[in-house]
């Protein structure tokens, strides 16, 4: 146990088991609460009415339960009798994994819906919208604002005013500009993450080591060499490290951009099964989101260090060689192109 | 990339041709009932080009507003909320009204409306129930000044009346019925069962349109009894649950629940609430009386004419 205590590396085997555990715990914690019927399960499921009030198939809180229990024998009739449960609100583990399943292999109950994957699919091409149209606005932007301390003063104020503005309030002004389909949902997404990417991007410019822009300075860079070869490769791993981050913020606006408009999505799936009390399907719903955002995560982490070799995390051997064999399409062309060049011209 | 290009140069090339009209409905079984007509193949059938579009209640109101479909499904006070804000409308269509899915609940031992003189009532103030709960005490020949109203949010109206706070809730479906099964021993004091008619619910239409395609409204219009009528028989009364059960996505056990607090009209019916009268048996009066809520609750301002929003010829053109 010399990895317990303050600034200590981990080694690789309990790592693994650390990061197992991380979910495990909080599963245990559900189960328990879920299965031990006399940790909470403060309501009681009339399973029989006996000569009660009560109805069957009614939750009623446990005093309740027992008042109309004694008030039964006291007027000489068959008490009810029920079993205890954990409020409508909180389904058991079995339930969501049961309904997860169900949710991806029934079929749409209305013809012409979408099946569950379709919904999620559409969720995802929604969210990976509004984050491009982010990106392509917010990085360059984030970025001129790091640098060039003029333009932050210009820029930066109103993007931080504009901020706070709850993105939701958006949706009626969305929607009159935009119409119903799937464009007000992307502005929603845009609209509450590009103002934070600006501000946090270029704060990260700032944090370079400014060191090396006097270095470059005194070996005569200009401006635009500054930008384009000591800034951007100096923040990129951060740079990367920001979008991982506010690409989960993007997720959080998704619920409210998917009932704008016509609904859609897994977030109207959400909604919709939260109104009708089918409890099982909203934490199914929940559960997919989280695993969505938790492998893309890990994805995009494990191809950070992959790319940025230099920003301090070494890859793995296997890692770099899964890199390799990714990337591999996307470098082909590039190969044959210095494989042309470098082989010797066929004489004649 | 390509779904957005698809979506946009189809919504272009029906621009260009004769466009649908466009609905905008939402989770209310009066307005759930459509879809019987869009999956039994009825719409296609009357020779409607119409493009029926499903979303969230106050989203949909805020789409008509901004002119991006050409009715929607709403309230006929809510409608007055709309004209308020400048959007016209016509009401042509009324598909039912609240039959005692709203409740007044009372705590167990609170009999009466009578027993809650002096005591505090939890009410959303401003919203329907409000509307239910002065027309109870009217009934009672008590004031709204006879007890101490708690502004609470309706979502939360279950818990508030299990926690002994207040001496009755004002709620309606499905929550009306999750406060009940909470906390037993309480009981409904008034329904709008009591007060018919104090809530309908309607389509409306842009008037421009209504005025350029009157003719594929008056279909469209026609087509309501013969949705009411496969509702209600027996023989088909199971399919239309199914497929209502599956537009809001859910099981048809559950959905079921839902339906009988709401009166569908039939074409007696509708003709009926479309025959001008100063009390709730009409969408008139009972439009007038929410306008004079919306008035005393201050909802909205200036005085409005329900009576301008209201277009009864389609249904009276019936046989």
């Amino acid at each position: 146990m010399g990895w317990l205590g303050v600034g200590r590396p981990v080694p690789p085997a309990p790592a693994a088991a650390l990061w197992l555990g991380a979910f495990l715990l909080p599963l245990a914690a559900w189960s328990v609460l879920s299965y031990v019927p006399w940790l909470w399960h403060p309501q009681v499921l009339i399973a029989d009415s006996g000569g009660s009030a009560l109805s069957q198939d009614m939750r009623v809180e446990r005093a309740v339960f027992a008042e109309a229990v004694a008030q039964a024998r006291a007027d000489g009739v068959a008490p009810p009798r029920g079993e205890r449960v954990n409020p409508v609100f909180l389904p058991a583990p079995h339930a969501v994994a049961q309904a997860l399943w169900t949710g991806f292999t029934t079929p749409p109950l209305r013809r012409g819906d979408p099946w569950l994957h379709e919904s999620l699919l559409h969720s995802i091409s929604v969210i990976a919208w509004g984050f491009l149209i982010s990106a392509v606005i917010g990085v360059p932007l984030g970025i001129l604002c790091g640098a060039i301390p003029t333009l932050s003063r210009l820029v930066e104020p109103f993007v931080d005013f504009i901020r706070y503005m709850p993105a939701p309030a958006f949706g009626a002004l969305c929607v009159a500009v935009l119409g119903i389909n799937d464009a007000p949902k992307v502005a929603i997404i845009v609209v509450g993450t590009l103002f934070q990417m600006v501000l946090v991007i270029a704060n990260t410019t700032r944090q370079l080591d400014r060191a090396l822009l006097e270095a470059a300075q005194t070996l005569g860079a200009s401006d635009r060499r500054l930008l384009t070869r000591v800034v951007v490769p100096g923040i990129l791993p951060n740079l990367y490290t920001d979008l991982r981050v506010l690409l989960g913020w993007a997720w959080t606006y998704l619920i409210v951009a998917e009932l704008i408009g016509a609904s859609s999505g897994i977030s109207w799936y959400i909604n919709q099964q939260g109104k009708y009390r089918a409890y099982e399907n909203v934490f199914a719903g929940i559960i997919i989101i989280g695993l969505i955002g938790l492998i893309t995560d890990q994805v995009l982490g494990w191809l950070g260090r992959s790319l940025f070799p230099w920003s301090g995390q070494q890859p793995s051997r296997p890692s770099r060689l899964a890199f390799a064999i990714v990337t591999f399409p996307l470098r082909l062309p590039w190969i044959l192109v210095r494989r042309a060049r470098s082989l010797p011209r066929a004489s004649a | 990339m390509l779904r957005i290009l698809t979506i946009a140069i189809l919504a272009l090339a029906t621009l260009r041709a004769a466009e649908p009209l466009k609905i905008a409905y939402s989770d209310w079984p009066g307005w759930t009932a459509w879809e019987v007509a869009i999956q039994k193949g009825w719409i296609k059938e009357v020779g409607v080009d119409a493009e029926f579009i499903w979303m969230e209640y106050v989203p949909s109101m805020e789409a008509f507003q901004a002119g991006k479909v050409d009715a929607v499904t709403v309230t006929n006070g809510d409608q007055l909320v709309m004209a308020s804000a400048g959007k016209d409308s016509r009401g042509i269509l009324v598909h039912d009204y609240s039959n005692g899915n709203d409740m007044v609940i009372g705590r167990p031992g609170i009999a009466s409306i009578k027993d809650l003189k002096g005591k505090k009532v939890a009410v959303e103030v401003g919203f329907v129930d409000h509307l239910l709960l002065l027309k109870a005490l009217a009934a009672n020949g008590m004031q709204e000044s006879d007890v101490t109203l708690v502004n609470v949010p309706t979502n939360d109206m279950p818990q508030t009346l299990a926690s002994g706070d207040v001496a009755a809730v004002c709620a309606w479906y499905p929550l009306s019925g999750q406060a009940l099964t909470l906390v037993p021993g309480s009981k409904p004091l008034f329904s709008s069962k009591e007060a018919p008619g104090l809530i309908y619910d309607l389509t409306v239409v842009d008037p421009t349109s209504l005025a350029k395609r009157a003719a594929d409204w008056q279909k469209l219009v026609a087509l309501w009894p013969r949705i009411v009528a496969f509702i209600d028989d027996p023989k088909t009364h199971d399919e239309a649950v199914k497929i209502m059960a599956a537009r809001v996505n859910v099981k048809p056990e559950l959905y079921a629940q839902a339906l009988p607090g709401t009166k569908l009209l039939d074409l007696a019916g509708m003709q009926k609430a479309f025959t001008p009268t100063a009390r709730l048996d009409s969408i008139l009066g009972s439009s007038q009386a929410a306008d004079a809520f919306n008035l005393a609750n201050k909802v909205y301002e200036a005085k409005l004419d329900p009576a301008k929003f209201l277009d009864g010829s389609f249904i009276q053109a019936l046989k």
